[in-house]
């Protein structure tokens, strides 16, 4: 079983929502290990949570602890408040091609010593660029915390961009993009092409992984200037998870990334576009693909607005398990569907990555001889329903709980933890709200989720994404 | 690179950090039942819930065929006579939990997980699914038509074919080389044939139950033997048969035409856990690939660009582990990089490993460990699988040490029975336009069609 779990659907059975690869510097993140967003557990909640401090230092660095003390580990991250949709136009994939440079080394600590320095303290590091941010982690035992503060300050100040490895990592996000998007079948479906059909503007369109025309353009001018401009401590966010003292590590912190200059804080670009007036239909062929797929995109609730959370419950009524509503409805008893997943921006994002504007999005697989309209029209049934009725109290309180179960299984690993605070800090400003979050999902109301789905999940403002075969013979034929 | 002419680190202030601390894993409370089964509870109270792992002899290699093996888990979370696959789902969301179910060569995992204060609850509710599932007719039939497509779509990638072809190169006639369902088995494969599998394979005396999580060990035993204490089944045991190592056959080059890029996967048969060569082959297979550090990523990837996530590692089964290297390469570099393949391999074979990078890859192996253990999932799905090769959490523990003691020409000494370019059989998935000059480096199989049966 070698490549099975890659191989798409039927291979993991039961509920669970599957992991996909996304851009990232090596693996794909699912395939680190079992370290992220875990399944099960609830309990009660605020008490449980391990403690948080949040501060800033006079660079402008915010930084974020959370020490939890049962296991000899630690998790060091530096969230970046730079991802896709603010790379220039002739530079698409850029954000991600840069994340790839910030592992090549600084004039003090040359290539492949970053890597080499992490692995022998027993450490695992990686990295992902997403729409609004790019990350940073290593995960590693206690005793390497300053080791970790002193090599995120480094590549923080001395990173050494040139153009050999400039060359070396154009031509590495090539082979990734190949190997994740363009030698799959369905590759990179609709965590990376809905997106260019939905919108309009190209800050949210434009394709984020690359066109290789625009990788092979980047110069080492640009790599500095993106450098310079969104890389610096007041674009940042630092967050300590883990096995140790507050003090000590405060201390670390203020001796390592302290002497980090000072840059000015950028200004972020506007991201909003006005909606769509009616449902818009795109196709798009793949050579690869061997049965049609469907894709379905709508605009939703930004963060903050009274139906954000609720929309992150609907996502898990409709979708999560053998008793969501759509897998029981259009795969179990209508038999029209062979596989339904979906929320926002599935199958990689979450409800909290977005500074701008995102998408609920839902992805089908028909059974044979049902087409991608009818399975769309069958998916507009089901929203409506729940649009007119709500949820039930009991389908309502079980979505609740496999909101906390994900709390507790994140807060049980460290690279769960870092992540959940490290986005919740550095795109919104708010890592406290994570362990807000159980309490205010349980204060969500089944008219509440009704409303949002009326409000959101609306026919006019979608795009459908029909992912045709060609049946030309590509590959594998 | 190759690890070879690197610019020195020039920062003298890095702070180091310690060793890796040595890994003690506490709480743990064994018993078997009377039924036969076999109980691991570790208390682990980081957080208010635990996880659960049920294995059962129940693998592809063990059943009638994989696709027997593979729908029989696919049908257990399809229900019982008392409930359909929603109630069971919602029983299950209930407790706050999940349940999934998954099978590789030997075993069947029933994992499952749930908030610490329905811990009976899950027991419960598990023990009738374990016991009494009922399969039912229309379910299987999407279950079916699931697997099928699933298998449309493998097929359909590179890697799928690449692998069905290398693992059925390296372990010929045995059950290891057929562990993918084929579509007329799995059109043929009905409700009796899973119900029949089930009886011979779901028995206590086969049955290996492990808990991690905020729970009271004897509390947690007691609770289990409620549920599971009545369970029946038959005393005997099915094994796979001994892996028997076929010697290495030539490169087989399986034409996909279109393709963008070339798969190329070599593998030999070698060494489980509690082997002599185990610890000393997985030092080699991490040296050549794990890791950013890996000798594959330092010339392949950070040096030469070809790929993106060169691999290899040692997969353990149970009657054997499979030595890897994998990598994806673009067309025109697909002999270059089979080259640079089998130079990194020849090298582990004829010098050994340089000290400094040997102690980078016995940290960073323990490392790993200790931090894949740190989580109540982690430390379950870990225990659960040493444990079906007899071995238990001191096996966890004893690790890091077998590694420290491990020398420089074991290492090498190992490579040389199962990582030698004498000793590899090499697949690859490709554009008929990359196979050039591959025939430079040795004898080369050319096949028109990805279609292995």
């Amino acid at each position: 079983m070698v490549t099975a779990l890659r191989a798409g659907a039927g291979r993991r059975h039961g509920d669970a929502r599957g992991a996909s690869p996304g851009p990232g510097m090596g693996m794909p993140l699912d395939r680190i290990m079992n370290m992220g967003k875990g399944e099960a557990g609830v309990g009660s909640l605020a008490a449980e949570a391990p403690p948080l401090s949040t501060y800033f230092l006079d660079n402008g660095l915010e930084v974020v602890l959370s020490p939890e003390r049962s296991s000899p580990t630690i998790g060091v991250g530096v969230f970046y408040r730079a991802g896709f949709r603010l790379e220039p136009e002739g530079r698409t994939g850029f954000a991600h091609l840069f994340e790839h440079l910030m592992f090549q080394g600084t004039s003090k600590v040359p290539k492949p010593h970053f890597g080499n320095l992490i692995n022998s303290a027993g450490g695992l590091l990686n990295g992902f660029t997403r729409h609004d941010y790019t990350a940073y982690f290593e995960v590693l035992p206690s005793s390497a915390l300053e080791m970790a503060c002193y090599l995120e300050g480094d590549r923080m100040r001395f990173l050494d961009i040139n153009d050999e490895t400039l060359r070396n990592q154009v031509d590495v996000v090539k082979e990734e993009v190949r190997v994740n998007v363009l030698n799959q079948p369905y590759g990179g479906f609709s965590w990376l092409w809905l997106s260019q059909y939905a919108y309009s503007t190209f800050p949210n369109n434009h394709n984020y992984y690359g066109e290789f025309s625009d990788l092979e353009a980047a110069t080492v001018e640009d790599a500095r200037e993106f450098y310079r401009t969104w890389y610096g401590p007041g674009n940042a966010t630092l967050v300590l998870v883990g096995d140790f003292d507050e003090t000590v590590a405060r201390e670390l912190v203020q001796r390592h990334l302290g002497p980090v200059e000072s840059r000015e804080r950028p200004h972020h670009p506007t991201l909003d576009e006005s909606l769509p007036q009616s449902r818009r239909e795109f196709h798009h062929t793949d050579p690869l693909a061997p049965t049609p797929q469907v894709a379905v995109g709508y605009p939703t609730a930004p963060f903050g607005h009274q139906d954000h959370l609720p929309l992150a419950l609907a996502a898990r009524l409709l979708t999560d398990g053998a008793s969501s509503r759509l897998q029981r409805a259009l795969v179990q008893e209508r038999q029209l569907l062979l596989h339904i997943g979906g929320g926002p921006h599935y199958p990689i994002g979450d409800s909290f990555e977005f500074a701008g504007p995102a998408l609920f999005t839902f992805e089908a697989t028909p059974r044979p001889g049902v087409s991608t309209d009818e399975a769309v029209s069958a998916l507009d049934e089901e929203l409506a329903k729940l649009a007119d009725q709500g949820p039930s109290d009991p389908e309502l309180e079980r979505a609740r709980r496999r909101e906390l179960s994900a709390y507790h299984a994140n807060n049980d690993s460290r690279l769960g933890r870092l992540r959940e605070l490290g986005i919740m800090a550095a795109v919104h400003r708010a890592p406290q709200l994570v362990d807000e979050l159980p309490e205010r999902f349980s204060q969500v109301t089944p008219e509440d989720v009704a409303r949002s789905v009326r409000s959101w999940l609306r026919q006019e403002t979608s795009s459908v994404l029909h992912w045709e075969c060609s049946g030309s013979g590509g590959p594998g034929r | 690179m190759n690890g070879q002419h690197q610019v020195p680190l020039l920062a003298e202030e890095v702070p180091k950090p310690h060793s890796v601390p040595p890994l003690h894993i506490g709480g743990v409370s064994r018993a078997r039942l009377d039924n036969g089964v076999d109980l691991m509870v570790v208390r682990r109270p980081s957080v208010p819930r635990l996880e659960f792992r049920l294995t059962v002899p129940a693998g592809a290699a063990l059943g009638p065929s994989a696709a027997v093996s593979e729908l029989l888990a696919m049908g257990l979370p399809l229900g019982t006579a008392s409930m359909d696959q929603a109630e069971l789902s919602e029983r299950i969301q209930d407790l706050g939990g999940s349940l999934q179910v998954h099978q590789d060569q030997d075993s069947l995992v029933v994992q499952a997980a749930a908030l610490a204060e329905a811990e009976e609850d899950l027991y419960t509710l598990l023990a009738e699914v374990v016991q009494a599932p009922a399969f039912p007719a229309e379910d299987l039939a999407t279950e079916r038509a699931k697997l099928l497509e699933g298998l449309r779509m493998a097929r359909a990638t590179p890697h799928f074919p690449a692998s069905e072809a290398l693992q059925h190169a390296v372990y010929g006639d045995h059950p290891y080389g057929r562990p993918e369902p084929g579509d007329t088995a799995v059109r043929r494969t009905g409700r009796q044939a899973l119900l029949d599998f089930h009886h011979q394979s779901f028995t206590p005396w086969a049955a290996q139950i492990t808990v991690v999580g905020a729970v009271e060990q004897r509390r947690t035993v007691a609770r289990l033997r409620r549920a599971f204490g009545d369970w029946s089944g038959p005393k005997r045991v099915v094994r796979a048969p001994r892996v028997r190592a076929l010697p290495a056959g030539d490169l087989q080059f399986i034409e996909r035409p279109g393709s963008v890029q070339t798969v190329v996967m070599s593998a030999r048969s070698g060494p489980s856990h509690g082997h002599p060569d185990h610890v000393p082959l997985t030092l080699a297979t991490a040296v050549l690939g794990g890791g950013f550090t890996s000798r594959m990523m330092n010339n392949l990837r950070e040096d030469k660009g070809y790929t993106y996530s060169p691999h290899a590692r040692l997969e353990n089964h149970l009657r054997d582990g499979l030595a890897t290297a994998t990598m994806d390469v673009r067309n025109e570099v697909t002999g270059a990089a089979y080259a640079e393949l089998l130079y990194e391999l020849a090298r582990l074979c004829t010098s050994e490993v340089p000290a400094d990078e040997l102690e980078t890859t016995k940290s960073y192996l323990a490392g790993v460990r200790v931090i894949m253990l740190q989580t109540q999932a982690g430390l379950a799905s870990s225990l659960a699988q040493i444990r079906v090769h007899g071995l238990d959490h001191h096996y966890l523990e004893r690790y890091s040490k077998q590694l420290q003691s491990t020398t420089a020409g074991e290492v090498m000494q190992a490579a040389r029975r199962y990582l030698a370019p004498t000793e590899v059989t090499t697949v690859m998935v490709g554009d008929p336009g990359a196979s050039e000059g591959l025939a430079a480096l040795g004898p080369v199989q050319v096949r028109r069609t990805t279609r292995v049966r």
